[in-house]
């Protein structure tokens, strides 16, 4: 049998643990955590856990570690992280996102010569998290800032992580600029198609039809336009780059895209390229769904507007779209 | 070493490198695009970087990011791409990094003029952006003076871990002139430091960053920036005088290009038997107001003081500061580009004596 260690103070309560595992194992607990969220617990037959790793892996605020059935732990917590508790809303997968971000940091051994640069919006704060050297830009301006700080220091490993109203509306230019000059570095671009941190407005990749508080009826694409493909826009630069979109909306995604995140950072390593991770992602806050649900609608809902896959890398010369 | 004769804007571009700067990003406008132009090539032979980036917006922030990283950086441009920058100046004052800006001053507001002026004295010297925070802004009358002060730009960004702008007009960067500058290689490197980012080696992370969500916080971080600035206006005050040989009547400030013209009118009129003085603020920011105190408190009588500029009337607000009242102040300026003739500011200079005397 497997073991699985739950810490009840990390848990926000957004059960997406619970959806994941595939015997049914956790369920929520009766009680609240000082935070005061309803924590998670493992009662199942322990006799029954494999190991699999799928409720750590969904765990956007890492609580949860694994052991397999030889008694070999099969999922550590990354060092890449600190121990500080995120501000994320429970279910935001901002939390596994940073995770896959700094495993693959670790995995390469990078984590001593990284320097992130975080930006405004919902993970303004990821300097305090990413256990790294960190920039906080301004709004939009990561990829000029990171473009500095690379060009000081090139063997340093730098990246920017940006949502989709700092990088698609007010950063658009810097994003374009860095990428057309093949500026080595990495680009991880969260986008739920809303603006979070102030309170769920429109974005530049909100869904025709979709409800924001700027777009109360859905956003009329006769008037505010379609929502910009912004990994499609990037690929179609003729300087190398390694464009690609994942998504973060379950562990099998998940653990895709941390593949492209890890390549991305390979080809930093390597001195190759400007590489861009798109990463679709939720806000069960704003967009008035529970976090499942939120999963869900990634699924069915973003997806077909924004496909999953490699759209450029250095080795192919012409702009492919995958689904 | 000899002198050369060079271009105020290659000449700037030369005393960055001599200063040891070999990172430089920045974007083309009249009248700085020789810096550009210079630094490009210049940097190359020394191994430097250089980017053109796509907006001046781009431009300060690439240089936060160098500048985060610990190495020596700067930027330039003109008035309008200095607006652009605003932003990313507050940053980096707020983040408290060393780097280097140089605003070779044109006419506005507006898309305005390429011609000289000095109407972004507020723009300087009460900050760009938002937020307490402010600029070392240093201002050369030649293109001597704009190495020595690009020199000094440098040392004091460092000392005090803040932007400083070289704030020259369009005149200077235009101009060529004989400049001597410092020994090649002769710049001492960036110290080791507690504050940069970059490979670890062990020891603790580091943060570069603005934010501060507690009140109390970001409180404390702008009394620690005020401390700051006091410390840079008590030390760091430059100022020349001029013509107080013999007592003086009418005192003149100027800064700048203006200053030198004035100098000009005022060697006019003294050999007409006028006794006038200048007063030129070499450092905008912080301003000298305890030495143009002095000097207008050492005019003869009760005669005024005559500030000249081309703008409407911005440092004029420092000289009434400087005067608290005590002294008639008069204020003659050229907008839109419009430089001042000698023979015009000594016309000024002789009409207001004929009240006086």
């Amino acid at each position: 049998m497997g073991e699985i260690q739950i810490a009840e103070e990390r848990c926000k309560g957004c059960g997406l643990c619970i959806d994941v595992c595939p015997r049914g194992l956790i369920s929520f607990s009766e009680d609240l955590n000082e935070k005061g969220y309803t924590y998670v617990r493992f009662d199942g037959d322990p006799a029954q856990c494999t190991g699999c790793t799928m409720c750590a892996t969904a765990c956007p605020d890492q609580g949860i570690e694994v052991w397999n059935k030889a008694g070999k732990q099969t999922f550590v917590n990354t060092t890449g992280l600190t121990e500080r508790m995120t501000h994320y809303c429970p279910g935001c997968t901002h939390g596994m996102i940073h995770r896959i971000t700094a495993e693959c940091l670790e995995e390469l051994d990078l984590l001593p010569r990284a320097v992130g640069v975080a930006p405004v919006g919902c993970s303004v704060l990821a300097y305090e998290y990413f256990n790294i050297d960190m920039f906080e830009a301004a709004h939009g301006r990561a990829p000029a800032v990171a473009t500095g700080a690379k060009r000081a220091r090139p063997e340093c490993i730098v990246f920017t992580y940006q949502g989709d109203g700092d990088l698609v509306s007010i950063g658009g230019n810097e994003i374009l600029h860095a990428a057309n000059r093949g500026e080595k570095i990495t680009v991880i671009f969260v986008n739920n198609a809303i603006y979070g941190m102030t309170g769920g407005q429109m974005a530049p990749t909100t869904l025709a039809g979709q409800r924001t508080t700027t777009c109360p009826d859905g956003r009329d694409v006769e008037e505010t336009g379609h929502p910009i493909r912004m990994a499609e826009l990037l690929a179609t630069l003729q300087t190398p780059a390694f464009v690609a979109r994942g998504s973060s909306h379950d562990p099998k995604h998940l653990l895709k895209t941390k593949k492209l995140i890890k390549q991305a950072f390979q080809h930093q390593r390597d001195g190759t390229c400007f590489s861009f991770i798109e990463v679709l992602s939720t806000c069960p806050t704003n967009w008035g769904l529970a976090p499942q649900e939120s999963c869900d609608w990634v699924q069915d809902h973003m997806i077909p507007q924004f496909p999953l896959g490699i759209l450029k890398e250095p080795e192919r010369a012409t702009a492919e779209v995958s689904g | 070493m000899s002198k050369v004769l060079m271009k105020g804007n290659e000449a700037l571009g030369e005393a960055a490198v001599r200063a040891g700067c070999v990172h430089f990003f920045g974007y083309p406008i009249t009248p700085q695009t020789e810096v550009p132009e210079y630094l490009v090539k210049r940097l190359r032979e020394v191994g430097g970087t250089f980017v053109q980036a796509e907006s001046e917006v781009a431009s300060i922030n690439m240089v936060m990011g160098a500048a985060g990283m610990g190495v020596r950086c700067m930027t330039s441009s003109s008035s309008p791409g200095i607006s652009l920058m605003a932003e990313g100046m507050s940053y980096i004052a707020a983040c408290e990094l060393p780097c280097v800006v140089i605003n070779m001053m044109r006419a506005g507001p507006g898309l305005g003029g390429i011609l000289p002026a000095q109407s972004d004295y507020f723009q300087a010297t009460r900050g760009h952006g938002h937020g307490d925070y402010q600029v070392i802004v240093l201002a050369p009358s030649s293109v001597q003076e704009a190495v020595d002060l690009t020199t000094l730009a440098f040392e004091l960004s460092e000392k005090y871990r803040n932007p400083a702008m070289v704030c020259a007009d369009g005149m200077i960067g235009q101009m060529m002139e004989p400049v001597e500058f410092p020994e090649e290689g002769a710049a001492t490197p960036m110290p080791e430091n507690d504050w940069s980012l970059g490979a670890r080696d062990g020891r603790e992370r580091r943060i570069v960053n603005s934010l501060y969500l507690s009140p109390e916080d970001l409180h404390r971080h702008n009394l620690k920036l005020k401390a700051k600035y006091d410390e840079i206006a008590a030390n760091e005050t430059r100022q020349e005088i001029y013509g107080t040989d013999d007592g003086y009547d009418v005192l003149v400030v100027a800064f700048g290009t203006m200053a030198r013209i004035c100098k000009t009118a005022i060697d006019e009129v003294r050999a007409e038997g006028l006794r006038v003085a200048l007063f030129r603020p070499i450092t905008l920011n912080p301003y000298p107001f305890g030495a143009l105190r002095d000097a207008m408190d050492a005019i003869e009588g009760d005669g005024p003081v005559l500030d000249i500029e081309m703008s409407m009337g911005q440092m004029l607000y420092d000289v009434k500061l400087a005067a608290e009242g005590s002294r008639r102040i008069e204020f003659y300026g050229t907008a839109g580009g419009v430089v001042p003739s000698p023979d015009e500011v000594a016309e000024k200079i002789r009409g207001l004596m004929q009240g006086v005397q």
